[in-house]
């Protein structure tokens, strides 16, 4: 446990940190980075991989959306993904200030923070379940539903870990696991959420802008 | 910051704490996280998947003795080449060159003591035996018919034999991606001090290509079989043309990860076959870094060929185009490597182990089987012998003649490292001879009976026959030559049980090597090196001393078996 109340200034907290960093702790923290990095590239290239599909059925379609049953599907409905979008661009923004209040050894922050950001996650899923529930095509309906409900479900499954990692990091954080130089769990979980963030992004423009 | 930044010295200090080994047989033998206990657990289950997997390949070879089919249904036959393929590209080929080879060798080789992350190691090889179980398991409903590849619409008449494949695939898939993640990771971060990049064996340079493609790769083939399966069971329309969806998409996903398969497959090979051709023919390899960054090079450009799977696919001619050239471009740095070897190879004072002679196979019918790529590259041959047996020809002497080659020639040379003991010479060249004319008899008539169109995948060829009287016999010509191969895997069988208890003791060095596996005792120790070494050359100069310090041993300065060679030709060692 580091001194989790004390105030200091950034100066001590940079020489706190690295203080009683053990050189073995030092190497698996990289080694850890270096994995988890690898496992979000790799993450990265399944997600290419059904991009890749959802683009290439959409461009060799002769109309999208596509025609089912005589009749063409609808759009999505941009503004509301929108505000969803707003929901979970924000849990990235307040996941940073936990870890750096984290950094700052500011723990009652970090928790707030954290919490803010679980709940915004919770949010998002719950705007998504929203969204199937009125969504007017089906999974197995037509290839425009197959990719939406395919590329958005396994992000959505993303959001789903992330939350449950989340509080998970939050217990462990509480009990003591983390301390204000070993916090690589921290790091990761962080990582993770920025990564859900990002592809979001990229699932955004594809399916509600493109 | 000084203590992230410490010398090497002081981080040898807070390593050389070593846990004891666990106690029990679950816990050593079992859920072992020991990267040794888990090479030999790949290397048992991936012969053991062999052999069956090669016994539907015989099935198929007796099946064509005669042109209306002599053994069974037409049915049985689709199911016994889909197995076939299967089982040896996922839970033959690659758990044995990248996860026995790789686990077993690449860790003692940067001296470490164990992978980056062991446990993921251990949960990446119990993956295997489920992914067996759920492909064979698939045969109780009748089995895949559509071929290794399993293109729909074909492979969607398969049902529930076909969901049961994507399982499998998938679930194996994941397994490969872990380790391909785990191996990059221990190769970036845990080499022993002065192991830079450029002192780094080949074989090691090998695996870090292999698991580069492993992990970049194979979440692509999890998204193709992933999105079958979802076809299969919820029928979404990803690949049914009747609703919007395409074939071709899935053949796309599935090359993108399959043309880096088989440099999966061939590029740990071509890592052992570097160790071993310096080995025994005693001098220095020719052209080391242009070796690795040959790997490297072959790695990179395999993600930019996959669609020269797909020429008769309907595929834009003007997307022919740049995927022919891509593919002679891979040419090159495979051609870069034959060379070096065979420039290794002059001048050296060569000395046929068994691995030697698997090696120098390796190098005639691998060499052989590339050119058949070369020529499969250009699109117009490609249209002429797509879906015949040249195809076929070709790729198997890739597969057995290369990857399986080079695997051979890695048993006999890590056997007495990883048992203590040697494996028979004597059984060993017998199963040379065995396995190389085999297989040049088995796939040899291949190329002239596909050039003249005999179509692979079908369970009958009369009217091939009719138009090509000699089919007959070079069918049975095959058949006959392919159980020599069988017999040389069943005599390899043989040897590695035998040796286990009447092989020759090995010594910590057989054979004279210089990477740093041959400095620590046979079998090597739990934690490998008591003390981590520190690297201060490349470990080919054999006219140099072992440039190692700090070893657990006292290392001759000359490998005892290499003092013979002193003298090289003026120029040879370049």
């Amino acid at each position: 446990m580091a001194a989790a109340a004390v105030h200091v200034s950034g100066h001590d907290v940079v020489a706190a940190r690295y203080s009683d960093v053990d050189p073995v702790y030092a190497e698996t923290r990289s080694i850890r980075l270096v994995g988890f990095m690898l496992f979000l590239i790799s993450d990265c290239i399944l997600f290419s991989a059904f991009i890749f599909a959802y683009i290439y059925l959409r461009s060799s379609a002769p109309i999208w959306p596509p025609i089912v049953d005589g009749h063409q599907l609808p759009w999505f409905d941009t503004s509301f993904a929108a505000m969803n979008s707003i929901v979970l661009f924000g849990s990235g923004v307040t996941m940073h200030f936990a870890l750096e209040n984290w950094k700052h050894l500011n723990k009652q922050k970090f928790n707030r923070w954290l919490i803010a950001t679980i709940v915004l996650g919770i949010g998002f899923l719950l705007g998504q379940a929203h969204e199937y529930s009125v969504v007017n095509i089906t999974w197995a309906g037509s290839t425009m539903g197959a990719s939406f409900f395919t590329l958005t479900g396994l992000h959505g499954f993303h959001v789903f870990i992330g939350v449950c990692y989340l509080t998970i990091l939050g217990i462990q954080a509480n009990r003591g696991v983390y301390t204000g130089s070993k916090y690589f769990g921290l790091i990761a979980g962080t990582l993770y959420w920025h990564f859900v963030d990002v592809i979001w992004v990229a699932l955004f423009f594809l399916f509600y802008l493109w | 910051m000084h203590a992230a930044t410490s010398t090497t010295h002081e981080v040898h200090d807070v390593h050389d704490h070593i846990h004891p080994p666990p106690e029990g047989f679950v816990r050593k033998y079992v859920f072992s996280l020991d990267h040794k206990v888990i090479g030999f657990q790949y290397f048992f289950t991936g012969l053991l998947i062999m052999l069956i997997a090669g016994s539907f390949a015989e099935l198929v070879r007796l099946q064509l003795t005669d042109p209306k089919g002599a053994i069974m249904s037409n049915t049985a036959y689709n199911e016994m080449f889909s197995m076939h393929g299967t089982a040896m590209v996922w839970l033959v080929l690659i758990p044995l060159v990248t996860g026995a080879l790789g686990n077993f060798v690449m860790p003692l080789q940067i001296g470490a003591r164990d992978v980056a992350f062991p446990w993921l190691n251990m949960v990446s090889f119990w993956i295997v035996p489920i992914a067996a179980i759920l492909l064979f398991s698939s045969m109780l409903w009748g089995g895949p018919h559509a071929g290794w590849t399993e293109y729909p619409p074909v492979s969607l008449l398969d049902g529930t034999a076909g969901a049961l494949w994507c399982a499998a695939i998938f679930t194996v898939g994941i397994s490969s991606t872990m380790t391909g993640l785990n191996f990059m990771t221990t190769i970036i971060m845990m080499r022993a001090p002065g192991m830079t990049w450029t002192r780094m064996p080949l074989f090691v340079w090998a695996t870090f290509a292999t698991a580069l493609m492993n992990m970049m790769a194979t979440v692509a083939l999890s998204a193709a079989v992933g999105a079958l399966f979802l076809q299969h069971v919820f029928h979404v329309p990803f690949f049914d043309p009747a609703r919007g969806g395409s074939p071709v998409l899935y053949e796309h996903m599935f090359w993108f990860y399959s043309h880096p398969a088989v440099y999966i497959f061939i590029i740990p090979a071509f890592g052992v076959i570097s160790e071993v051709i310096s080995t025994f023919a005693r001098k220095p390899i020719f052209g080391y870094k242009m070796i690795a960054f040959s790997s490297m090079a072959i790695a990179i450009l395999s993600f930019t060929v996959w669609a020269h799977h797909m020429f008769p696919s309907g595929l834009a001619p003007w997307l022919q185009l740049p995927f022919m050239i891509l593919t002679y471009a891979i040419g090159i740095p495979t051609g870069i490597k034959i060379f070096s070897w065979v420039a290794t190879l002059w001048g050296g004072r060569i000395y046929f182990s068994t691995a030697m002679l698997y090696a120098l196979g390796f190098l005639i019918t691998f060499t052989f089987g590339g050119i058949t790529g070369i020529f499969l590259a250009s699109v117009p041959v490609d249209l002429h012998a797509h879906g015949t047996t040249f195809i076929v020809a070709h790729f198997h002497y890739v597969v057995a003649g290369g990857s399986l080659m080079g695997f051979l020639a890695a048993i006999p040379y890590w056997y007495p490292k990883a048992t203590g003991r040697l494996m028979s010479e004597r059984l060993g060249h017998i199963g040379f001879w065995l396995f190389f004319i085999g297989l040049n008899g088995t796939f040899m008539p291949m190329h002239w009976l596909g050039l003249e169109g005999m179509p692979r995948r079908y369970a009958t060829y009369e009217y091939f026959a009719k138009a090509f009287p000699d089919a007959q016999f070079w069918n049975q010509f095959e058949t006959g030559f392919s159980f020599l191969m069988a017999a040389s895997i069943g005599l390899l069988v043989f040897n590695v049980v035998w040796s286990i208890k009447h092989g020759k003791v090995a010594g910590i060095n057989p054979w004279g090597a210089r990477t740093l596996e041959w400095t620590i005792d046979s079998p090597p120790p739990y934690y490998n090196f008591k003390k981590i070494p520190d690297v201060f050359d490349r470990p080919y100069d054999f006219d140099q001393p072992m440039p190692y310090r700090n070893t657990d041993n006292v290392v001759a300065p000359y490998p005892e078996y290499g003092a013979v060679v002193m003298a090289q030709p003026a120029g040879a060692g370049a």
